[in-house]
């Protein structure tokens, strides 16, 4: 993969020797051009057009819905951590995850979604499962899933605005009062600095 | 006279009109829970209902609802743990696993194989207590409150033995990444194996185990056996497996349909495939089965923990991690065969100290999913058998 969150990307560590992954053979049934199998987790992209044939496709094979859910890439974040290294690609990333109930296969099938058009065809008309889970990542990112049988709010109380998962959305409870775990996590420079040092830890 | 005449036939006009108009019924609308026992939580069901029957039913949830993905965004890994310890409190110690398991993989870390033993047996020990709750409170609910105290005094035992390792009885906040914590007491000098799991827990545990099988023998009789709990659970909440596996629903509820699906025996995140035992199954699908897989898998971890304790390595409880743990930049999942069935965290990492995003793939709300269609056509009394026969846990519903 070319993108710069690759999970490939130089910055990862090496990982351990694993059986190989089978990413390569799930992009070919769902159609997708880029694939990746970075930690063990089979990963492929399909672009947004794709989204629901992909999934009918993969069905036959992996019939359990696992979940479904989002990510918002911005390099611009009101609560956590940004990316390190290079900016990432803004976008909202949209994930789900088919598996089988017999050898333990699995695939994430991820599709991008432009800020500025939050629109995914739904796939509760594919896996029965997804209603839920679509119902969730509508409130959590504002992402609308066209076709919907449901489109209501599954955990948010009526009247709440914003949506809560989006790096825009500031965590309330700390603009209020500043937390004391803050203290534990400020920089270490002098323990940053020194690369490759590896202490025992727990001690 | 005639005022009573009069009187008599007025009150047989009104009986007629109200027979006629009770013919008639107009579907109703009840409220059960939040607050209502069997809901384990704050469950609320908006029913439909048709007299006894259930005509339609919206599960609302969100009373619980802590935004644990939020949270995690603006904690470091090891603060992490503390957090999804509270997912499902039953099974606190099980939640950990999956976390820590997919950052270690992230940053290229094993655990050692004592503290993956460790890890096993202390997952398998929160696994009987889970369901030792759902043998009390499951036959408790439909009115058979004896079996309640034979499981709840066996629980005690196991939740003894968690504390003395751990500290905690709930939310025992004892993995590492790369390993678990040094066992309370332990202090500097912790890194002799000796004094890493407390003294006499490994004969205490098999005292224990011995003690759970036995009275697992005496829950067989209690509750399989119990004719009021077989009267309100055989043939309710029929779940083909089809439909199960279409919405997700893992773990004893997938096994009770007859598909023979184990984390433990597909995945690797923990030594499993060491051990042997097998996948309880069941074949008719309703709550019963449910009850049943569930017993018989008190009896297969039990024969886990035995073996384990049998072959548990000696050697360190952590591989050597930095000091402050930074997660390379990258995407992992990884899933465990939790108690109520597949916990996962996709944690993607932005290459900080703290998670870009976690999402939290959680047995009990996936488990749910399939509510409105086990109920619809079900009768209201119904409700309760197939509520708990579904075993889940709000804090895991809402995260």
């Amino acid at each position: 993969m070319s993108e710069p969150d690759a999970p490939d990307s130089p910055a990862a560590a090496p990982v351990p020797e694993v059986p190989p992954s089978r990413a390569a053979h799930w992009a070919a049934l769902a159609g997708a051009a880029e694939w990746s199998d970075a930690f063990r987790t089979a990963k492929v992209r399909v672009p947004r057009e794709r989204w629901v044939e992909a999934h009918r496709a993969l069905k036959a094979h992996l019939p359990f819905f696992s979940w479904l859910s989002a990510i918002d890439w911005s390099n611009e974040v009101a609560v956590g951590d940004p990316v390190e290294g290079d900016p990432v690609a803004e976008r909202f990333e949209v994930i789900s995850r088919l598996a089988d109930v017999s050898a333990g296969e699995a695939v994430i099938v991820s599709t991008d979604l432009p800020g500025d058009d939050l629109q995914i065809d739904s796939l509760s008309g594919v896996y029965g499962g997804a209603n839920w889970h679509e119902r969730e990542a509508a409130e959590m990112f504002g992402i609308t899933f066209t076709g919907h049988p449901n489109p209501v709010r599954i955990y948010l109380p009526d009247g709440f605005e914003g949506n809560p998962l989006r790096k825009s959305y500031p965590l309330l409870a700390r603009e209020v009062k500043p937390w004391p775990g803050a203290v534990e996590v400020a920089p270490l420079p002098a323990v940053e600095g020194a690369a490759g040092e590896a202490k025992e830890g727990g001690a | 006279m005639t005022t009573a005449e009069e009187r008599y036939l007025l009150a047989k006009h009104r009986s007629e009109v109200a027979v006629s108009v009770e013919l008639q019924t107009e579907d109703m609308t009840l409220n059960i829970g939040p607050q209502h026992p069997s809901t384990h939580g704050v469950l609320r069901l908006v029913a439909t209902v048709a007299g006894e029957r259930l005509e339609k039913v919206q599960p609302v949830m969100g009373y619980m609802h802590r935004g644990y993905e939020k949270l995690a965004e603006v904690r470091t890994y090891a603060q992490v743990t503390a957090l999804v310890n509270r997912i499902d409190w039953i099974s606190g110690f099980a939640n950990e696993v999956p976390f820590v398991i997919a950052a270690e993989r992230l940053m290229g870390v094993e655990a050692p194989e004592r503290a993956q033993w460790i890890r096993l047996i202390l997952t398998e020990m929160f696994r009987v207590s889970n369901h030792l709750i759902f043998l009390c409170s499951f036959p408790a609910e439909l009115g058979a409150p004896t079996p309640l105290m034979y499981a709840l005094r066996e629980r005690e035992r196991v939740l003894d033995l968690i504390e003395g390792v751990t500290g905690g009885r709930f939310h025992p906040n004892f993995n590492r990444i790369g390993g678990v914590k040094p066992a309370a007491g332990g202090g500097g000098k912790q890194k002799t194996v000796s004094q890493d799991l407390p003294r006499g827990f490994i004969d205490g545990t098999r005292r224990a185990m011995a003690a759970v099988l036995r009275t697992c023998d005496d829950l067989e009789g209690l509750v399989l056996g119990n004719e009021i709990v077989q009267q309100r659970t055989i043939g309710v909440g029929y779940l083909p497996a089809e439909r199960a596996i279409d919405h997700g629903v893992s773990g004893p509820n997938l096994r009770a349909a007859g598909v023979p699906f184990d984390l433990r025996k597909v995945d690797d995140y923990l030594p499993y495939s060491r051990f042997d035992f097998d996948v309880v199954t069941a074949t008719n699908s309703d709550a019963y089965d449910r009850c049943r897989v569930r017993l018989g898998e008190i009896r297969q971890s039990a024969r886990i923990i035995s073996q384990a304790l049998d072959s548990l390595p000696s050697g360190p409880l952590q591989a050597k991690v930095p000091r402050v743990i930074k997660v390379p930049r990258g995407e992992c999942y990884v899933r465990a065969e939790n108690p109520k069935g597949e916990m996962g965290y996709h944690i993607v990492s932005g290459g900080g100290r703290r998670p870009y995003r976690v999402k939290i793939r959680s047995a009990s709300f996936c488990n749910l999913t399939v509510l409105p269609s086990l109920l619809e056509g079900a009768l209201i009394p119904d409700i309760i058998a197939i509520l708990g026969s579904l075993d889940f846990v709000l804090g895991d519903v809402d995260r």
